[in-house]
């Protein structure tokens, strides 16, 4: 149980340290920006921050022992790869949004980071409600 | 496909490039990949060449002012507001001396050119840069009586300049008025970026009013009419410890002092360029070194 608590708070580490480069991200482009600026790229280390540090603080405070289940590392990779698309998509609107223009595409990485996002999730559901059945 | 997933660093590292494939892909797609969608049909007049000769070998010019029987510009430079600005007073005999033009003569996206450059080659007399459209999927473009786009802008700010076949100018909001009722009216041109400044006489901004989030001063390019054939271009320098830029509010404020009726908002920042008689008239600072940003288009007078 402490090696898994170990290893997920790792994982908080390392997103709190994005959170914080997303903050940073944020103000020097701000320095070049002439005064204009984006909430999506303000915003844009809540992905890290909430998404990421606060979910797997969650995790390692009341269910660290799914680190154990088989689709945990599927589940970890969909994922963090969710909320690295929803931040790259944030900071790419927000570089957009000051320019003051637009792209089709920027749509794509929302859904495409939601999905895995939700795709992530669905199976860490299954394997739990899996792993409960087994040991009722 | 399950196992492969679960290898700890393979997917972070596949995924990791495909981000960045997909990431500088849609930059590039918005910020420099050319994309033409139609060419800009030539049409020469050969009556109205022989009037542009005779009427520029008679013209009076100087470094500030030009003058021939159809076109009179004048251009004083003042300093207000901690900031140089560039104003230029038009007046012309018909509306067709006033006209815009696409970059290398094609409507697309990122198919530019600086202002310079464009109004060398339409031989303008007087030229300013456009709305820059080929930034943007939205927003009325409709050019020397062509339509080359008629969606309208999703922004809380659409309004667009409509000029007509008279030369007048106003100010419609596209989510109120169709491109079809503007051609219907007899419009010639519609630029769309804004907002309007000055509409039906009366200041239409106020000091919190901005183009995107902006909020402080810069360089801006507007356009506006105190009577029929009677223009004021007001282009000011700005981002600079020499000439902060002017708000919004300040660029309606010296339409208004000059007795302009309506007046709207181009593309402005970087883009800001006045160009008078193969001379750059204000300081751009939108390009690599400072100098001439690429536009998509120009409103310019002449021939």
């Amino acid at each position: 149980m402490k090696s898994q608590r170990k290893q997920i708070r790792k994982t908080i580490w390392i997103y709190l340290i994005l959170s914080v480069t997303a903050v940073v991200v944020n103000k020097v482009y701000g320095i070049f920006g002439h005064g204009v600026d984006s909430p999506s790229m303000t915003w844009m280390f809540l992905y890290p921050l909430l998404g990421g540090a606060l979910f797997y603080f969650i995790i390692e405070r009341f269910i660290p022992h799914i680190i154990k289940f088989s689709g945990y590392r599927v589940f970890y990779n969909m994922y963090n790869s969710g909320i690295a698309t929803l931040t790259f998509g944030s900071l790419l609107k927000g570089i957009l949004d000051i320019a003051g223009t637009n792209s089709t595409y920027l749509v794509f990485f929302y859904i495409v980071g939601g999905g895995f996002i939700a795709a992530g999730l669905i199976i860490m559901f299954i394997k739990v409600i899996n792993q409960k059945r087994v040991h009722v | 496909m399950k196992k492969f997933i679960s290898k700890p660093y393979r997917w972070a590292a596949i995924f990791s490039v495909l981000l960045a494939v997909a990431f500088t892909f849609t930059l590039l797609n918005t910020f420099i990949l050319p994309k033409s969608i139609t060419s800009v049909t030539a049409v020469t007049a050969i009556a109205t060449s022989t009037t542009s000769s005779a009427a520029k070998s008679t013209a009076v010019i100087t470094d500030k002012s030009y003058a021939d029987e159809n076109i009179r510009i004048t251009i004083e430079t003042v300093r207000k507001y901690n900031s140089t600005i560039y104003v230029a007073d038009i007046q012309v005999t018909d509306a067709s001396y006033l006209k815009t033009a696409l970059a290398n003569n094609t409507y697309g996206r990122n198919i530019t050119a600086t202002t310079s450059d464009i109004a060398e080659t339409k031989n303008a007399i007087f030229a300013i840069n456009g709305d820059f459209y080929g930034f943007r999927d939205g927003g009325y473009v409709l050019r020397n009586g062509k339509v080359y786009r008629s969606s309208v802008r999703s922004s809380e700010n659409n309004e667009s300049l409509v000029i007509d076949k008279d030369g007048n100018l106003s100010v419609i909001s596209e989510s109120q008025v169709s491109m079809q009722s503007l051609l219907d009216k007899g419009a010639s041109q519609v630029l769309s970026f804004g907002p309007g400044l000055v509409e039906n006489g009366k200041i239409a901004v106020t000091s919190s009013s901005e183009v995107g989030q902006a909020m402080t001063s810069n360089p801006r390019t507007a356009i506006g009419q105190i009577s029929k054939l009677h223009y004021i271009v007001i282009v000011s320098d700005g981002r600079t410890s020499e000439s902060q830029g002017l708000s919004l509010l300040q660029l309606a404020q010296e339409f208004k002092e000059r007795g302009c009726i309506e007046a709207y908002n181009l593309d402005g920042g970087g883009s800001s360029t006045m160009y008078f008689n193969g001379e750059i008239i204000n300081n751009p600072k939108g390009g690599g070194s400072g100098g001439e940003r690429k536009v998509s288009d120009i409103v310019y007078f002449g021939y």
